[in-house]
């Protein structure tokens, strides 16, 4: 099934493609090819892989392989991974604005402590605060990283 | 001959204290990386990237290099001790390093997995210092027509060897050649595929890619294994960190066997220190005379999947550093990190960039023997590693990342795509489609791109021209076995296995 679902969208994938590549303007003068010709090689590529796909869809319907159970035990993880998706996307979002301490520190802090349970609020909270500032100096004074100050005065 | 010269100036640039103490600091993280389960030397040397951004060349790629061939020996430490791999290629070390740890000879296979890691290194070296000077003087002959059809071997063989499908490789080369199209086009100037994104007009960076598809895709499934409770416990380590004599001897054969079988590996493109560990495995179980006690603490099953994979990274090296085509995900990583650097590797780097070249060769002897030091005598400190709650660990690889990321061009949307294609590689691991032919495409794209309208211009665009040659068509004839051996292997047992029947 899986595999039927990525073969639809490789189809998908390359008619998009193939449109997206007749879009991009072109120039006729010395380059003989022009900009368009190598992504069009790879759309046809992409359709030697459909057609490859579906070689092996058949190919394993005829050795009657047990149909895979994809998702083992793992069917409550899943949302695990949306909420921690999500708390590093906000993180994302607020790095700028926020700045990089304070950021780094709030979101360490949140995972850590749904992470890591049993009670070490104290040890979870020490590492994000003590990582968060030590590792601000570091990178920006010590290598030259470029991190965001945001809001906090150094 | 002046390649002798060379390479003994190639000592004298690794000697230099500042070259030592890089690689040091490589071998150092390496160990550290091939400990830890959840971030592996891809990813790791993706973060580098920014961080050293303003080091001398020399010095940068001997520390990346560092990280690349230290992770070997750190992975083996955890797959004895808690039955993990800490790094992909030791996985075979995981089935009798964790008996033999069982059985309370924990000491003995770490030691055995330095040993013959070191032995299998550096041969792995001198391998590569002999064949580097002839396939590079043979690759200055390339035209553009032959390294296009030289890539396009090297990216179907990695396509059809690295995962469980041949087409779900290709599905991922092809995708990362698409992102490589994305931006400026060099030649004509013209964007392409930027969707309106301004920060698009420069293209997607490869660390960004990295870091997404190793670091946060590896991150996000570690988290979900400490939701459910998974994560495992680490043995101590006992007995002595030595070999009794008998063990010794039931070693030495398989760890230069898996050497030489490493080498070889890694030298090809696309199998990788996975499958040479597997080979090495299997070889050594048929070749022993108590085959039965593979599974069960064959210190056998331990001495030659190491050797093999460790020499499997200077094998590698090879055409990275002679041809400037990486056979695989890790070596296609250090390749862009050369290109961040402004260097290009290949035949030219070779005449022009004597002193790095061979600077960096040589400094993987000096590497491999701080490595057996790191692993032996001082394991225990990195073993203190394991005890690290996965739920401090995962959080914090994530802000490492972050600092990797936004360091390079300082905007929040490399931030936003490290996101995305972590969720990208979470999900292409749970449906099988493996991301290091992504790496190695993304990485080689352009060029790629470049070699092919090259090429077509010299033949005034008639397609001919890749099999002009005969390394062209030698080399178009391998590319399209690749693609087909998936397809005609499973034919060729079938077919053997009623010929037995009979």
């Amino acid at each position: 099934m899986t595999d039927r679902i990525i073969l639809a969208g490789i189809l998908v994938l390359a008619a998009v493609y193939f449109w997206a590549t007749s879009q991009i303007p072109t120039l006729e003068i010395g380059d003989p090819l022009g900009p368009k010709a190598f992504p069009r090689l790879l759309g046809v590529g992409l359709l030697i892989t459909a057609a490859m796909l579906l070689a092996e869809i058949i190919r394993d319907r005829k050795a009657q392989k047990p149909a895979v159970a994809a998702e083992t035990a793992s069917g409550g993880s899943t949302g695990v991974i949306v909420l921690a998706v999500v708390v590093t996307a906000i993180f994302f979002v607020s790095f700028e604005t926020l700045g990089y301490v304070l950021s780094v520190a709030a979101y360490l802090l949140i995972m850590m402590n749904y992470f890591n349970k049993r009670g070490r609020w104290l040890i979870n909270s020490l590492t994000a605060v003590i990582y968060a500032v030590g590792s601000y100096f570091i990178f920006t004074k010590a290598l030259g990283v470029n991190l965001p100050q945001g809001v906090l005065p150094f | 001959m002046d390649t002798f010269q060379h390479i003994l100036n190639g000592f004298l640039v690794c000697i230099q204290p500042i070259n030592l103490w890089y690689t040091f600091v490589g071998v150092f993280l390496g160990t550290i990386v091939g400990v830890l389960p959840g971030i592996g030397p891809s990813a790791s040397i993706a973060l580098l990237i920014p961080i050293t951004f303003g080091m001398e060349p020399t010095s940068a790629l001997i520390m990346m290099c560092g990280i690349y061939y230290g992770t070997k020996y750190g992975g083996s430490t955890t797959a004895i001790l808690i039955r993990t791999p800490g790094e992909a290629a030791s996985v075979m070390t995981s089935i009798d390093g964790y008996e033999m740890a069982k059985k309370g000879r924990a000491g003995a296979a770490l030691a055995v997995s330095a040993i013959g890691s070191f032995i299998a290194g550096t041969l792995g070296v001198i391998g590569l210092t002999l064949f580097a000077v002839p396939l590079a003087s043979m690759a200055l002959k390339f035209g553009p027509a032959e390294y296009f059809t030289l890539m396009v071997f090297a990216m179907t063989a990695v396509s059809t060897l690295t995962g469980k499908s041949a087409a779900k490789g290709m599905l991922a080369t092809i995708l990362g050649l698409m992102i490589s199209t994305i931006g400026i086009d060099l030649q004509s100037g013209q964007a392409r595929f930027t969707m309106g994104i301004a920060e698009f007009q420069d293209g997607v960076g490869f660390v960004v890619v990295v870091v997404g598809l190793f670091a946060i895709a590896e991150v996000l499934r570690g988290l979900s294994s400490v939701h459910s409770g998974t994560a495992p416990e680490a043995m101590k380590i006992s007995g002595k960190l030595w070999l009794t004599k008998e063990e010794w001897t039931r070693s030495i054969g398989p760890i230069w066997r898996g050497g030489v079988i490493g080498f070889i590996i890694g030298v090809l493109p696309g199998a990788g220190g996975t499958i040479a560990s597997i080979m090495s495995y299997t070889t050594e179980k048929r070749m022993s005379k108590n085959p039965e006690e593979f599974g069960k603490g064959a210190i056998e099953g331990v001495a030659g999947p190491e050797a093999a994979n460790n020499s499997d990274t200077a094998g590698a090296m090879v055409p990275l550093l002679t041809l400037g085509i990486p056979g695989g995900g890790a070596t296609a990583v250090l390749m862009g990190a050369f290109i961040m650097y402004g260097i290009q590797p290949g035949p030219l780097l070779f005449q022009n960039r004597p002193d790095l070249v061979w600077g960096l060769i040589n400094s993987m002897y000096i590497g491999n023997i701080m490595l057996l030091i790191l692993n032996l005598p001082l394991i225990g400190v990195f073993v203190r590693l394991l005890y690290i709650p996965p739920g401090i660990l995962y959080p914090l690889i994530i802000a490492i990342s972050v600092i990797g990321a936004y360091g390079i061009n300082g905007s929040p949307m490399d931030l936003y795509l490290i996101l995305l294609f972590g969720v990208v590689g979470y999900v292409f691991d749970k449906v099988d489609i493996p991301v290091a032919p992504l790496v190695l495409s993304l990485v080689l794209g352009g060029m790629m791109e470049q070699s092919f309208r090259q090429a077509m211009t010299i033949s005034g665009a008639n397609p001919k021209i890749f099999f002009g040659s005969a390394i062209t068509v030698t080399l178009v004839v391998m590319s399209v076995i690749s693609i087909l051996i998936p397809f005609i292997l499973p034919k060729l047992k079938q077919f053997k296995e009623e010929g037995k029947d009979e």
